[in-house]
């Protein structure tokens, strides 16, 4: 594939053994099975907090983070593209942690140039919070896997 | 009775709450705490191979990922019943010194500073990072930033992933250092001491200078006089990767010293109905309530804990501070909740002194980094997270499967003296019915001191979990509950 015009970072953010939980990884693990390889564009996960998440898309045009999110008025398994801000996802709102938002702000004041521009969510909406750890992940999120790889896939094929 | 719950305590991992009930007049009859719960890691953990535990166990929690990685890798060690070679154990004490700079930094400037360095009364919007950078200026912001990161780059030179450790090997370690990452290390830990001390400096002009803050300190709702505990080496001076556990009484003398492979003859651990954790307590003295004094067997873990327990640090520079804070708030031990954040910053320094020993170590690039294993039976092993006294045992089957998993994370340890310190605090601050945001942070301060994890206390979701409201009368009966998602 060519490479992409925009130097991008897609990074599937969750605990992978905290079932639902971890769903961004698995999402990612799905991608690179599709033999997601085009140039200049990386593709990781992490189960971090704000600071290092920071440090991890800095020096990219673009970042693309796959999180579990929830939302009252979506379904469980419902996967939605949202710009940073608009959405709280579960693991760039670690309390302990800053923020990913904020970790932006505190960047952007101390002069910070190299925050991508462009930084969007795609969440995929959890029914029951996990209250148990486990590798295996619920009927209806384990369905959104193949939709949100598309969703990400959609949105690298829009902005080239 | 009227309840008011903060609900959730802002800049901590996981969803706590706290419920205060007044009574009639308005004043304060109770508060608790309670945090949900995730469930099954210990069963989650049986059959696996043991070898994966170091993996797992850091995927615990986001936030401590390298203090499960050693206790986890020094239980390996003992249930193979090897002894890594010195060189590995100096490059993991290296290691773990990184992960301390960087923690305890976020905790000063990002989490429970802001409460002194913008004001316990500042607008909640305020009291954070940016409102650090606000009042101090953007260059100390810089300063705050560079070496949190030089701390997180040394724990990724040495653990081979940025986030999470993958270097911790029963009998050793998988990697060793090159000299151009010594090199690397030497720098960055260099100007991390001297980061730690113009942080201490900083500590003296914005706190201790400023009669407020130093009488806040000093106040009753902020003192608790229980037994500390902390992991100490054989001359009793403060150490975070090894030793043996200490406990002392209210007098600072010593009540107990022992190995971890004693902790379950020494630590008991309390089920309260209203509470989702457990509260270890020291078995001889008995559960007494949520109460402190001589009689009582809860302790307290973390910073302050920890420099109660010792006998002093290990370090110079570090000592001199130690001694500094004992002489200036009045002899050992220290009971105020508040001077949780000062110990911090004392072993921020110890940890720049202690990675520069370190990394100066010839030894430190010899190959020799990891020991052949023996036959797997059972293990203990201890460190002390940034948080306080970190345990983790195994037991192997005898093809060196997991056969059973009991961890005891720090701030399970902290669990009763934070609850008590957080009722205190409400009962300190409200009077009359009156409530603000500044009378709630003064609350919340007492919590937040601890830095406290509950990630891992009770295995809570970072980011987001339903919450459960439970209303008690003057009887402790619980009269209601609400589930709020």
């Amino acid at each position: 594939m060519k490479e992409s015009k925009k130097k991008t970072i897609i990074l599937g953010i969750g605990n992978p053994i905290l079932s639902d939980d971890g769903v961004g990884i698995h999402v990612i693990e799905e991608l690179k099975k599709k033999k997601f390889d085009i140039p200049g564009i990386t593709v990781d996960s992490a189960f971090t907090g704000g600071m290092n998440l920071l440090d991890m898309i800095v020096d990219h045009d673009r970042a693309i983070l796959v999180d579990a999110i929830k939302r009252n008025d979506k379904k469980p398994g419902d996967v939605g593209v949202y710009p940073i801000g608009e959405v709280s996802a579960f693991h760039t709102t670690n309390p302990h942690d800053l923020s990913l938002p904020q970790a932006i702000d505190m960047a952007k004041r101390l002069g910070e140039k190299r925050i991508p521009k462009d930084i969007r969510i795609v969440g995929i909406n959890l029914g029951e919070l996990p209250t148990e750890f486990g590798e295996n992940l619920s009927p209806e999120i384990l369905n959104s896997i193949p939709k949100a790889v598309k969703a990400v896939e959609k949105e690298i094929k829009k902005d080239g | 009775m009227k309840t008011v719950t903060i609900d959730p305590i802002t800049r901590l991992e996981g969803h706590g709450k706290i419920s205060i009930f007044l009574n009639d007049q308005g004043n304060v009859d109770n508060a608790y705490l309670q945090i949900p719960e995730l469930r099954g890691f210990e069963r989650f953990s049986e059959g696996r191979r043991a070898e994966d535990m170091p993996q797992i166990t850091s995927r615990i929690c986001g936030v401590c990922p390298v203090a499960h990685h050693f206790a986890s890798t020094k239980t390996l060690d003992d249930a193979f019943n090897v002894e890594p070679p010195s060189t590995a154990k100096k490059l993991r004490e290296l290691m773990y010194m990184g992960y301390i700079m960087y923690d305890h930094i976020l905790h000063f400037y990002y989490l429970g500073g802001p409460d002194f360095v913008v004001g316990p009364d500042a607008p909640a919007p305020k009291r954070n990072i940016l409102g650090v950078i606000e009042k101090a200026g953007v260059e100390i912001g810089k300063k705050v930033i560079k070496h949190r990161a030089y701390g997180q780059k040394i724990t990724s030179i040495l653990g081979g992933k940025a986030t999470h450790p993958v270097c911790g090997l029963p009998g050793g370690i998988s990697k060793g250092l090159d000299k151009e990452e010594v090199n690397n290390i030497k720098h960055m830990v260099k100007s991390s001491i001297d980061f730690a001390e113009f942080s201490l400096k900083l500590f003296d002009d914005i706190v201790l200078e400023n009669k407020d803050y130093v009488d806040l300190i000093k106040s009753d709702p902020y003192q608790l006089d229980t037994y500390n505990m902390g992991l100490v080496d054989d001359n009793n001076k403060v150490n975070f990767y090894d030793g043996k556990i200490r406990v002392t009484d209210q007098k600072a003398k010593e009540y107990i010293k022992f190995d971890v492979k004693d902790y379950f003859k020494i630590i008991e651990e309390r089920v309260e109905e209203w509470s989702y954790m457990k509260f270890p307590y020291l078995k001889d003295l008995g559960w007494k309530g949520l109460t402190d004094g001589k009689e009582s067997g809860i302790y307290r873990v973390g910073p302050l804990g920890r420099l109660n327990a010792a006998d002093g640090m290990a370090t110079p520079k570090a000592e001199k501070e130690y001694k500094r804070m004992f002489e200036t708030l009045g002899g050992k031990p220290v009971n105020s909740t508040l001077a949780f954040h000062w110990a911090r910053l004392i072993e921020l320094l110890y940890a720049t002194e202690r990675a520069e020993e370190l990394i100066n170590d010839p030894e430190i690039t010899s190959k020799k980094i990891r020991n052949p294993v023996g036959e797997p039976d059972e293990g203990f092993g201890v460190v002390e997270a940034a948080r306080g006294t970190l345990i983790h045992h195994y037991k192997l089957t005898k093809k060196g499967l997991i056969e059973k998993a009991n961890l005891i994370v720090a701030t399970t340890n902290n669990a009763g003296a934070i609850t008590m310190s957080v009722r205190d605090a409400a009962k300190g601050v409200i009077t009359n019915g009156k409530i603000n945001d500044g009378i709630l942070n003064k609350v919340e301060m007492a919590f937040r001191a601890y830095d406290p994890c509950f990630a891992c206390a009770t295995h809570t979701l970072p980011g987001g979990m339903q919450l459960q409201i439970d209303i008690y009368n003057n009887r402790k009966e619980k009269i209601k509950t609400f589930n709020q998602g």
